[in-house]
């Protein structure tokens, strides 16, 4: 029985400068975690964090790089503007705004990642089972709309 | 023979149906009605003197369907069983009937059969609601039918305001309605009587006497620019009309599936071909297309047009438009075809 | 003809005579009682057709990204299409020389749902006359009062005069209060995460995937929408919960900082699906968050458009952030 709470991390692949981190997320994960690098947080679309929601994730997690320090200079902070008011409105049709976070790590910030992610997945794991939006299911027989 | 069957009974008609079939009927979704499955609890949704919004072809045609499952670990392809379910559909109006046994000429095809259509098609007995008060958005005296318009029904009801007249047309029919008074046949002159009124007194939208041949010959003529001008381009048109059937298969790739959903005429998209090229590149050619294909290609295909006049597409277009009024401007164009006599 | 439609009128033949616009957007009356059609007037003679009335209930800017830039067209405006107008202009849609807007101080529009409701789907002739309508139908003659059919949008617009025009006809409508947009989203949050997720569910999942809000959208105009996306594939195109659900989630975003609470999405929608309580929440969004309004000017930059590093970390976790 599958009850460990899915989360999906979107890593900004420039964020984690320690070969350690790095080496730790592409290993390491706990198996419940599943990982997707981006180039840069600025490529997230909210159509990605929409994809995890539906397809039954419990929590969303994105790493990227703080904001002065963006590897493509700018690129956290349009991530940061729209993310923002995504989860908010994800919020407001039914998905715990609680579930999706954004953690900033910097230069100096060595096995940062490695808590952060022990946080989240204790909070998702307190936040229980998302129902709401996780919709990406079989048509039922017979087909809908009938 | 035609039998009577007591409005105030006709709940536990269909609960008593419910043991030998699934059962669907009109009822209320919100504030408007739709085809929905029978049970324990329902209301009738049949006084208003129109149709459901959503057409009942769903019913045979879903709007999505899975066709094929793949298992992506074992590598197996595994098909979407065809349905196993008898059906029985109350209610359904003529025009939406009709409509049905038309479909039939594209997916009950003798060499090639859907097997899903087909199956659901040889499950389902109809039971028709003939219109004894059309509204002034229906039109199926136009097109070769009529609110009391048999084909594909298996009984036909007329509303005699307490009653139902019954009138069962085929086997299954018969075998639906059981212990019911017979009409007299004074009752039986009343029914008759209502059911030519309501035929005589639709107001015929247009004449269909050479009109294929005429729209034929305006094929490249600028009111097709004209029609186009306001409309949207959305699928109400095409997504609530009873006779379209044209869809779209595609692979979603994160459930592994193959699926079939309707597809609009009316998209841009629709038409795109995989070089990029799209031989209906604006809504000139759409909007032509979409009425074209009800009145003139549906004919070369299948000798029957292609619509039913239920109405639908005139009352729910965003932008008020009447495919009514634009077959009658387009017979009202001169073809600048020189006739050879 | 009303005293109002005959200066329309009036105006639109003197910009076509005059040659000061090739094509003149306003509304007449075609085929449909419940629906006045969009029409584009070249000719002064044809003008004559012109109505304008409560039914009038597309958003007529939706056509400007049908025409090519050199086109100079002339459009009758309300509050809200003016706005859309503004948008369509700061995203470059059509240069402002090149439009002539015809304003109209809007006195909201009836919404046609309100009158099936009262009178049922069979409907043979309305007037729209100020403070009622008259409604005909096969079972008789039905006057309503007018208040009691505005369309949800109108209930809590907070722009009735248009902003920006060439000319304006008509005396200028007094505003309503500009918080009850507000009002709206605070009363929706307040229902509780569960009960929201619920109605969007109920509301969403009547989606039949017509598109008719997005082809009545002025806003949404790309040549390729999402849903067409097949490499990736974002969003499933069928009737599915995820496709439904998904549909009108990221419709509503894309519209973030470009929406004018209209309301013809919904007016479209022929399975009466509500949807500007998402674009509502969104409007509020930018307007707390970046005092941010749409349309307000053709020159003010959208929200998403920028970015700054002062921007707050409401749910940012970890790392040496501010």
């Amino acid at each position: 029985m599958d009850t460990a709470k899915k989360i999906v991390l979107f890593q900004c692949q420039w964020c984690l400068y320690a070969p350690e981190d790095q080496d730790w997320v592409d290993h390491h994960l706990p198996e419940n975690v599943h990982l997707t690098k981006v180039p840069c947080t600025g490529r997230l679309d909210p159509l990605f964090i929409l994809n995890a929601v539906q397809g039954g994730a419990d929590g969303v997690m994105i790493s990227g790089c703080v904001p002065e320090k963006c590897h493509f200079k700018e690129g956290n902070l349009s991530a940061r503007r729209q993310m923002d008011e995504f989860s908010d409105f994800l919020n407001y049709v039914g998905y715990d705004e609680d579930r999706i976070c954004f953690t900033w790590l910097d230069l100096q910030d060595r096995g940062r990642i490695q808590k952060d992610v022990a946080e989240f997945s204790k909070k998702v794991e307190a936040l229980g089972k998302s129902h709401a939006l996780n919709t990406r299911s079989v048509l039922p027989q017979g087909g809908a709309h009938d | 023979m035609t039998y009577l069957l007591k409005k105030s009974e006709v709940n536990q008609t269909l609960r008593a149906w419910t043991s030998k079939a699934h059962v669907y009927a009109p009822q209320k979704v919100q504030k408007y009605a739709q085809f929905l499955p029978v049970g324990e609890d329902f209301e009738l949704s049949v006084e208003e003197p129109h149709n459901t919004r959503f057409p009942p072809k769903a019913l045979f045609l879903p709007q999505s369907e899975t066709l094929l499952k793949y298992n992506p670990q074992k590598r197996e392809l595994e098909s979407a069983k065809t349905p196993d379910q008898p059906r029985i559909i109350f209610g359904i109006r003529p025009c939406d009937a009709k409509a049905v046994t038309l479909l039939d000429s594209v997916f009950s095809s003798e060499d090639n059969p859907d097997p899903f259509w087909q199956a659901r098609r040889d499950q389902s007995v109809l039971v028709g609601l003939g219109c004894d008060q059309p509204c002034a958005t229906c039109f199926c005296t136009s097109v070769e039918s009529g609110p009391f318009d048999r084909s594909g029904l298996d009984a036909i009801l007329t509303d005699l305001g307490d009653t139902y007249a019954v009138e069962p047309l085929t086997e299954r029919g018969v075998s639906l309605f059981e212990n019911l008074t017979v009409a007299s046949a004074e009752t039986t002159q009343t029914i008759q009587a209502i059911q030519e009124k309501a035929t005589r007194e639709m107001p015929i939208a247009f004449g269909r006497e050479g009109l294929k041949a005429h729209l034929d010959e305006l094929f490249e003529n600028e009111i097709w620019e004209d029609f186009a001008k306001s409309c949207l381009g959305c699928g109400i048109c095409t997504f609530l009309c009873p006779t379209c059937f044209c869809f779209d298969i595609v692979d979603e790739v994160r459930k592994s599936t193959r699926e079939r959903n309707w597809d609009t005429c009316m998209f841009k998209v629709y038409s795109i071909e995989a070089s990029g090229h799209n031989p209906r590149p604006s809504r000139r050619e759409r909007t032509r297309q979409r009425l074209m294909h009800k009145y003139s290609y549906w004919l070369d295909h299948t000798g029957q047009t292609g619509c039913t006049g239920c109405g639908r597409c005139v009352r729910y277009c965003p932008v008020g438009l009447d495919i009514r009024a634009m077959v009658r401007k387009s017979v009202a164009t001169p073809s600048e075809v020189p006739h050879v006599d | 003809m009303t005293e109002l439609e005959n200066r329309i009128l009036a105006e639109a033949q003197r910009l076509l005579s005059e040659n000061l616009a090739d094509v003149v957007i306003a509304f007449k009356q075609a085929d449909t009682p419940l629906r006045p059609q969009p029409a584009f007037f070249t000719d002064a003679e044809a003008v004559n057709d012109l109505v304008y009335n409560g039914l009038c209930q597309n958003n007529l800017a939706n056509y400007l990204t049908r025409y090519p830039r050199e086109k100079k067209i002339a459009m009758v405006v309300r509050g809200c299409e003016s706005r859309s107008v503004n948008a369509l202009v700061l995203e470059n849609q059509h240069p402002r020389e090149n439009l002539y807007l015809i304003g109209i101080p809007c006195e909201g529009i009836v919404d046609w749902r309100k009158i099936v409701e009262a009178v049922g789907e069979d409907v043979l002739s309305v007037q729209d006359q100020a403070d009622i309508v008259v409604v005909r139908t096969p079972k008789g003659e039905f006057t309503l009062d007018r208040a009691a059919l505005m369309h949800g949008s109108c209930l809590r617009c907070t722009q009735k005069n248009p902003l920006g025009t060439d000319v304006t006809i008509g005396k200028p409508v007094a505003e309503q209060d500009p918080h009850l947009l507000r009002e709206r989203v605070k009363n929706f949050e307040a229902l509780g995460i569960q009960t929201r997720y619920e109605y969007f569910r109920q509301e969403s999942e009547r989606c039949i995937r017509c598109y008719a809000c997005r082809e009545a959208c002025p806003m949404c105009y790309c040549e390729e929408c999402f849903v067409d996306h097949t490499g990736p594939r974002w969003t499933e195109s069928g009737v599915t919960p995820a496709g439904m659900q998904g549909w009108h989630i990221i419709r509503a975003f894309h519209q973030t900082g470009r929406c004018t609470s209209c309301g013809a999405c919904e007016r479209a929608c022929p399975m009466d699906i509500h949807m500007t309580y998402l674009t509502d929440k969104l409007n509020t969004d930018m307007y707390d968050k970046y005092q941010f309004v749409a349309g307000l000017d053709a020159k003010t930059q959208t929200p998403f458009a920028a970015f700054n590093l002062d921007d707050k970390n409401r749910f940012v976790a970890g790392g040496t952030s501010k």
